[in-house]
């Protein structure tokens, strides 16, 4: 089940995507809480408090007065782009790396030839992946504690009460790293197990949009795997913060790790092509 | 036998890549595998390193059964696919290391020093490797493992003379200290030079197995006639036929030791009398060149 010589190859196959994402995570939340308080306090809740229709309160999934506080705003940073984009694009990245991306490079060939058990690979690789996301996880917790004790909002907030909404990006990243894994342990060229994740993602994105938009659709979100990331909501009360979260890592972790183990029978079973 | 197969049969959907596939590889010889493209010769070391399950029938390596005890075969043998692809991030010695960490057996000096005699650079990046450097160095990892069967599927493909003659020497070295060494190739040159057996593939099945050793006594006899063939004689039949007669010309094959023959041959009215070895090309062309 462990192999420490794949475990050290995987690190070095993930270490410039992990160095880009932790420089990215590292400067973001410094740049976004900057940017955010650019815009007064009063000025942002009169925005978001008389301008915006009441029913798009739905889109946010928490109430409106809720992210019109420093909390709030901060959390606004875990939704963002820069954040769920790359916590998928790493579990992409990584997941569809690990069978059909080596057997598309034909790197795999040379590897299975030892006496090393696939289950072994596979195992040993998403260990590696859990790992680096976790760090990942931790730089950027780190980063928001920096950016809110060095920022403009030093003292307005306590950093602590976003560690449920990092374990969710945690959470996100494992969820679609198993998946990826586990299309990739059928699959022989990684470009398509990129495709079909990524004809997954938007699924979610829009089963996530429909589910919220129209109430007698909204079982449509439950559909998706991002209902189940709601940073945003997880920067309130603490109990009940650690309670949300633990329901939504229950399946965004569970997930992935089905996923992964999906993937980790059948690569075992599965006849490996020749490299074309 | 430290190969065995039985029937081994591999099938995707209706297309048969290997049928009905039995083989036996005696100990401590080099065994040749020759077949054009897609005749099933890859196929075949691939099921006995399990990348791939038989549809139908069993192979086995040092008596393990290559399905059920994959990895105690895998633990025997080094294997060098065709086209053998390593991480292009790596540079040689990193490629070294790896293999040297990831398999019990593989020595990390000898890799190093079989790199050196194919004067190989480890120093450079795998991207930055041509063709043959990444064979080199692939060879380095599989001929430094120490392993009782050596699998090398089209080893010299993308050598230069020397290389080749190098891998070659290395291949009669593995033979020499005891290992078998399963070695596939197209260039029946290097086979006959080296092998001791060889068995030609065609179309999935095994068409032919042959001795190198006995090959190498079997001579062809082109004449031409002047006169009406007589009869072989009886105590000669079992070592010589006649390959084809036609207009004036006739080309006998001696099976065996020539000598016996001699006297036989000087009493025909045989003119412009012509003997050459047999050759692998000739026995290869029997299975694979139409007509």
């Amino acid at each position: 089940m462990w192999n420490t010589a794949i475990w050290k190859k995987t690190w070095g196959d993930q270490r410039v995507l992990v160095l880009s994402l932790a420089a990215l995570w590292t400067g973001f939340p410094f740049l976004y809480i900057w940017l955010s308080a650019q815009i007064p306090m009063p000025a942002f809740q009169d925005v978001l408090l008389r301008a915006i229709p009441k029913d798009w309160q739905r889109l946010s999934g928490v109430p409106f007065t809720e992210v019109a506080t420093h909390a709030g705003r901060v959390a606004l940073a875990f939704v963002d782009p820069v954040v769920v984009l790359a916590a998928t694009v790493w579990g992409i990245t990584r997941g569809s790396d690990a069978v059909s991306g080596q057997l598309e490079r034909g790197t795999l060939e040379m590897v299975l030839a030892a006496p090393v058990r696939r289950l072994a690979v596979f195992v040993t690789q998403a260990l590696a992946t859990t790992a680096a996301a976790a760090v990942l996880c931790a730089v950027l917790f780190a980063s928001v504690c920096a950016a809110i004790a060095f920022g403009p909002w030093a003292g307005k907030v306590d950093a602590v009460r976003f560690l449920p909404a990092v374990a969710n990006v945690f959470g996100l990243m494992v969820c679609m790293a198993g998946i990826s894994a586990g299309v990739s342990a059928v699959d022989s060229y990684r470009w398509r197990t990129i495709g079909i994740l990524c004809g997954f993602y938007v699924f979610s994105i829009l089963a996530k949009l429909v589910g919220r938009l129209s109430r007698p659709l909204s079982w449509v979100g439950y559909l998706s795997v991002l209902n189940a990331y709601e940073p945003q909501r997880l920067v309130g009360d603490a109990a009940e913060s650690w309670r949300l979260l633990a329901a939504y890592d229950a399946v965004l972790i569970g997930l992935g790790l089905v996923a992964y183990a999906v993937g980790a029978v059948l690569f075992v079973k599965r006849d490996l092509p020749a490299p074309l | 036998m430290i190969v065995r197969t039985t029937q081994l049969t591999k099938r995707y959907g209706g297309f048969t890549a290997l049928d009905g596939c039995s083989l036996t590889v005696p100990e401590g010889e080099i065994f040749g595998l020759l077949g054009p493209n897609g005749a099933g010769k890859t196929t075949l070391l691939r099921l006995l390193l399990g990348y791939i399950t038989p549809t139908a029938g069993t192979a086995s390596v040092a008596g393990f059964d290559c399905v059920r005890e994959s990895l105690e075969v895998r633990a025997r043998t080094a294997y060098l696919p065709g086209e053998a692809r390593l991480f292009r991030r790596m540079n040689g010695h990193r490629v070294l290391d790896f293999f040297a960490g990831l398999r019990p057996g593989c020595r990390r000096d000898v890799a190093a020093a079989v790199a050196r005699r194919l004067d190989l650079d480890c120093s450079r990046q795998v991207a930055r490797m041509s063709t043959g450097m990444r064979q080199k160095l692939a060879l380095a990892v599989v001929l430094a493992t120490e392993t009782s069967l050596v699998i090398l599927d089209e080893p010299t493909a993308n050598l230069d003379p020397t290389a080749r003659a190098e891998v070659l020497e290395l291949v009669c070295e593995a033979r020499a200290a005891g290992r078998t060494v399963i070695f596939s190739s197209h260039v029946l040159s290097e086979v006959e030079d080296t092998c001791d057996n060889v068995a030609i593939v065609r179309a999935g099945r095994v068409v032919h197995e042959q001795s190198l050793e006995h090959l190498r006594r079997c001579h062809r006899i082109h004449a031409r006639l002047h006169g009406p063939l007589p009869a072989i004689p009886p105590a000669l039949a079992d070592s010589v036929t006649i390959a084809a007669q036609q207009a004036g010309g006739v080309v006998l094959e001696a099976g065996d030791s020539l000598a016996p023959l001699l006297g036989w041959l000087s009493t025909l009215p045989l003119e412009e009398v012509r003997i050459e070895p047999v050759g692998l090309a000739a026995i290869y062309d029997r299975f694979h060149r139409p007509g």
